[in-house]
């Protein structure tokens, strides 16, 4: 909201300079974003929190000054003389929805004269940039923002039967509002009609037909109380915002209604002439729910960690016009205004207290004491599993939950239920919630790629979501997903380094699965024991050509609570050999359908003790071999805990695995 | 054979000091020392055919002149190697390529943060906690005192699943979820994801990071919350910053502050980044209202406490001086790369 520096005095006599009104505000949290000059005056933005519609008007901010100087809060007076004739001889006010509309007062001005207003109206209201219209207009726009409540005159003789009536609006029906805009109107929507049609639509903006012109003779002011979730919907619905809407959104102060009316009477008679019609039409439906609150000093300090006396508190409280209605040796207990429907409990009274007294006041100490942190087994694995695969130079990457249905394009991983959908996405071609990290990380790639980026080693561990049955939150999946350039040995020795950082027993088992974002050749699902572990690829062809990747990337999608269950964070210590190993290297030849696996198991199998470990060195097809053979190159390494090998030895143990590879692999010594 | 000896070992001199390259002094050595040839290796497979009594002496003068060549040429070929190294510039190691590089990946920038900020927690004793993202409107909103007619709870501010069901917009959630299931004392954070339908631009994603804080005792006061963010926020950006706790808004606390910082880019001055106020915002706050205690079964007379919220894009972004959220979500390597 807009204040005026200059305007601000006619309520407070204060004494401080526009940065120091402005720090003072802040610190009593009504926060001034801006100040700019407008020329002898500072036009203000104050930012209003939510709880405090009461500083949405000139006097609402002076009340918070004069707290803040402990000074004197100047109410303008609001009375006038009337004629003999009453405004019920000449109109009435039918409300018939009073949930919607809680209170609607109307005064009749006379023979009013239209014309600009004086000089002195034109320059506060164009301080805070409103634009003078006519001496009613800018009337009302001085009232609402001097008080905080909105005011609408009607021209009254354009009034249909020079009535009005406060009901709901019939579908369909339509108005052209104030700003030229063409309104059509829904049956939950509340408006002020005549005895025909809409002339306004309550709360948000008043009608073309009805408003004030240079031909207009006799007033109708209306000022109320609209229903604020009510003018917030229409409002929203139909588009339309004014400083009206704003401030009945928010609520406005009850007790107001009626005295913004009056004042703005009595300024239409000073400034307009006229005469003011005797009496006035007030409905009034709201329930008088005065709050009496009390507060002890003692909770008050210990809260705050402060000491301050009672009467500083009081005085506070005063200032913000709390009245005092009994007191006790530990406190007191307070009327809180109509205004301040934000107050109702004790801790309430508190902040209002800490706020004036100031934050800066309370002291930065504590007496709290050390305490021992639980061990957090997902951030210490999370954190492990990340430098592990960053120390392998992939890029973690953060993408969106909230994608578009390219993820289902090429089959699905975790879960064939369809995606999540959000009711409200802000592109309707991405409302989906991620079942799957692959197709980001495929974007990201892309994404790199336009950018003449062209090796993209990336990785993200995050959360799919899995929908569950019926009105259940899904499941939420953490997984890990990576992507690299360097072919599919090298992203599944990844895998393989992060498995052995993380201490898993369990093998790494890789079964081939068939899965259309990947080449039918390297597609494999991979297993930890008896659980998933997740599945891993070479792209295929049709999604490289549908990304238009010019390399081609591999890509795994692990299931992180897998590793989760299966990591050992006891990190445990080997003895060194200190005896000497002795190595063999294999070159055998063998039937292509033979997999290294099974080389490797007939070898486990025969259970030689001196057996250490057994490294595949390569694949090799070509010249000297076969047509539907291959070679395969291999050491085995032994050694024993408690003596040097003797070449002899380990001459009987290398012709015991070629016996074995032979007899049950057809595994040969390449010639 | 003394005299022989002798003339051969001034011989070698001689050739040796005339040698002008490494191919010379190899020649040389041939000469002399080769196994095949050489005029000492012959004289010493001749002893064994001398008359014994010489066989002892020549033998050892032979080998001592042996030796002492030996030295010589190795002598030699070291002063001509340091002077063929220096003026044979085709064979020169050019110093100046630059090394070889191995891959290094690097975390994300607002996984460093919220790695920083956890450890900042950490020494202060709090828990790290975490929630789900999908979450039912109770723990959202009615838990944390937020009215049913609260405009946050509208659609242009809440990714809505139907069924109740939403994208969370605070972590606060996480408060309400660890309040359930742990009696106090508690001090926790939880980091996590936040949605909002925010139209997107340079400070506005519709999802990004935030990290919630609660601390609930028996006298915990205002000026524990001032303590502990004070630490916080001087170990986060250094010890001489300034800071500001102004009183604010939030449903779920009260008193309720926003904390300030001085702008580290001006000095408090005044720039873009903090809107010429010299300050920047940092941290929301407050005491936790007692209607949030009273749903989730604490009693409110005897435990007070107070929670905070952190925005991990607003601080990597004051951080690093970076301008655009977008950044974060769009993974360019160039971008990733620098952190
Ligand atoms: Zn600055």
């Amino acid at each position: 909201m807009k204040i005026s520096y200059n305007w601000l005095k006619d309520y407070c006599k204060y004494d401080l300079s526009v940065e120091g009104l402005a720090e003072s505000l802040t610190n009593a949290g009504l926060v001034v974003d801006t100040v700019n000059p407008v020329e002898d005056d500072f036009c203000l933005e104050v930012e209003v929190t939510s709880n405090r519609p009461d500083c949405l008007g000139f006097i609402g901010v002076a009340r918070e000054v004069a707290t803040i100087v402990r000074g004197k809060l100047d109410i303008p007076d609001v009375g006038y003389d009337t004629t003999d004739e009453n405004i019920n001889d000449i109109t009435s006010v039918a409300v018939e929805d009073n949930e919607l509309c809680q209170r609607y007062t109307a005064r009749i001005i006379k023979d009013v004269k239209i014309g600009p207003s004086p000089e002195w109206m034109q320059k506060k209201i164009s301080s805070i940039g409103l634009r003078p219209v006519n001496n009613i207009v800018d009337i009302t726009n001085y009232v609402l923002m001097e008080s905080g409540q909105p005011l609408h005159a009607f021209d009254l003789d354009r009034l249909s039967e020079g009535r009005i009536v406060v009901r709901r609006a019939k579908k369909d029906e339509t108005m052209e509002a104030i700003d030229g805009s063409k309104c059509v109107l829904a049956d939950d929507m509340l408006v002020i009609a005549d005895a025909q049609r809409p002339v306004a639509i309550a709360g948000v903006m008043g009608g073309k037909d009805t408003e004030v012109s240079d031909a207009t003779r006799n007033i109708l002011l209306e000022s109320a109380f609209f229903d604020p979730r009510s003018v917030r919907r229409v409002s929203r619905k139909l588009s339309l915002m004014s400083d009206s809407s704003y401030r009945f959104e928010r609520r406005v102060d009850p007790e107001c209604v009626d005295w913004a009316s009056r004042r703005a009477t009595k300024m239409i008679l000073d400034i307009a002439g006229g005469q003011a019609v005797e009496g006035v039409i007030d409905q009034n439906y709201l329930e008088d729910n005065k709050m009496n609150v009390s507060l002890k000093m003692s909770r008050l300090n210990s809260l705050l960690g402060l000491q301050i006396e009672k009467n500083a508190a009081k005085d506070i409280l005063e200032h913000l016009q709390f009245k005092i209605n009994s007191e006790t040796e530990d406190g007191f207990s307070v009327d809180v205004p109509s205004f301040r429907g934000d107050v109702y409990r004790e801790i309430d009274l508190i902040e209002e207290v800490a706020r004036i007294h100031g934050y800066d006041k309370i002291p930065v100490k504590s007496s709290i004491g050390v305490k021992l942190t639980q061990d957090n087994r997902f951030d210490k694995i999370t954190e492990r599993t990340k430098n592990v695969i960053s120390g392998l130079g992939f890029n973690e990457v953060v993408t969106d939950s909230i994608v578009g249905d390219s993820q289902e394009r090429h089959g699905t991983i975790w879960s064939e239920t369809g995606s999540l959908k959000i009711l409200n996405p802000i592109r309707q071609d991405e409302n989906l919630l991620r079942k799957a990290l692959v197709h980001n990380l495929l974007r990201v790639k892309k994404h790199n790629q336009n950018y003449g980026v062209e090796k993209t080693d990336i990785y993200e561990l995050s959360k799919v979501y899995l929908p569950q049955e019926d009105d259940q939150l899904p499941e939420e999946k953490e997984c890990l997903c990576i992507l690299g350039e360097d072919g599919y040995l090298a992203l599944k020795g990844a895998i393989e380094t992060m498995l052995s950082h993380l201490n898993i027993a369990d093998s790494l088992e890789s079964v081939h699965f068939d899965f259309g974002l990947f080449s039918s050749e390297k597609s494999a699902e991979l297993r930890l024991g008896d659980r998933v572990l997740g599945f891993i690829g070479e792209l295929s062809r049709e999604v490289i050509s549908d990304y238009d990747f010019r390399s081609k990337p591999c890509v795994a999608e692990l299931d992180f609570n897998v590793l989760l269950d299966k990591t050992n964070l006891e990190d445990s210590y080997l003895k060194i050999p200190s005896l000497p190993i002795v190595s063999r290297d294999f070159a055998v030849v063998s039937d292509e359908k033979v997999t290294w696996a099974e080389i490797k198991g007939c070898i486990e199998s025969l259970k030689i003790d001196y057996v250490d470990n057994i490294e595949f060195f390569d694949v090799y097809r070509g010249k000297q071999i076969e047509k539907g053979s291959k070679s395969i190159a291999f050491r085995v390494i032994f050694r024993a805990d408690d003596k040097t090998l003797k070449s002899e030895e380990v001459d009987i143990l290398q012709e015991k695995i070629l016996t074995s590879l032979g007899n049950s692999l057809g595994v040969s010594l390449r010639a | 054979m003394q005299e022989r000896l002798s003339e051969i070992q001034n011989q070698a001199k001689g050739d040796l000091a005339k040698a002008e390259s490494l191919e010379e002094v190899e020649t040389i050595k041939t000469r002399y020392l080769g196994r095949k040839g050489g005029v000492i290796t012959e004289i010493i497979k001749a002893i064994p055919g001398l008359p014994p009594e010489q066989r002892s002496s020549i033998g050892k003068s032979a080998n001592a002149l042996k030796q002492e060549i030996s030295k010589w040429i190795e002598d030699a070929k070291g002063t001509l190697a340091g002077k063929e190294q220096a003026s044979d510039s085709k064979k020169m190691f050019d110093l100046s390529i630059p090394g070889e590089h191995k891959p290094y990946g690097h975390k994300h920038p607002l996984t460093q943060t919220i790695d920083d900020i956890k450890e900042i927690f950490k020494k202060l004793c709090f828990d790290i906690e975490y929630g789900p993202e999908v979450e039912h409107e109770y723990y959202n909103f009615d838990a944390l005192n937020i009215p049913a007619d609260h405009p946050s709870r509208e659609d242009f501010d809440t990714f809505y699943l139907g069924n109740k069901r939403l994208l969370r917009s605070q972590t606060s959630t996480v408060q309400i979820r660890v309040m359930e299931k742990t009696k106090p004392p508690i001090r926790m954070i939880a980091p996590g994801k936040v949605f909002r339908p925010d139209t997107v631009d340079a400070r506005h994603a519709s999802m990004f990071h935030q990290i919630e804080g609660l601390m609930v005792d028996e006298g915990v006061s205002f000026s524990d919350l001032k303590y502990v963010l004070t630490l916080f926020a001087q170990s986060y950006f250094g010890q001489d910053i300034k800071m500001r706790f102004r009183p604010s808004f939030f449903p779920f606390t009260e008193p309720s502050a926003e904390i300030d910082i001085s702008c580290s880019l001006c000095k408090g001055k005044g720039c873009s980044v903090c809107s010429q106020s010299g300050w920047v915002e940092v941290l929301g706050a407050g005491m936790v209202d007692p209607n949030v205690f009273d749903t989730v079964g604490y009693d409110s007379e005897k435990y007070t406490g107070f929670a905070f919220g952190i925005g991990v894009e607003r601080l990597t972004m004051l951080k690093y001086g970076i301008d655009n959220i977008r950044l974060f979500f769009e993974n360019d390597l160039r971008f990733l790369s620098q952190f």
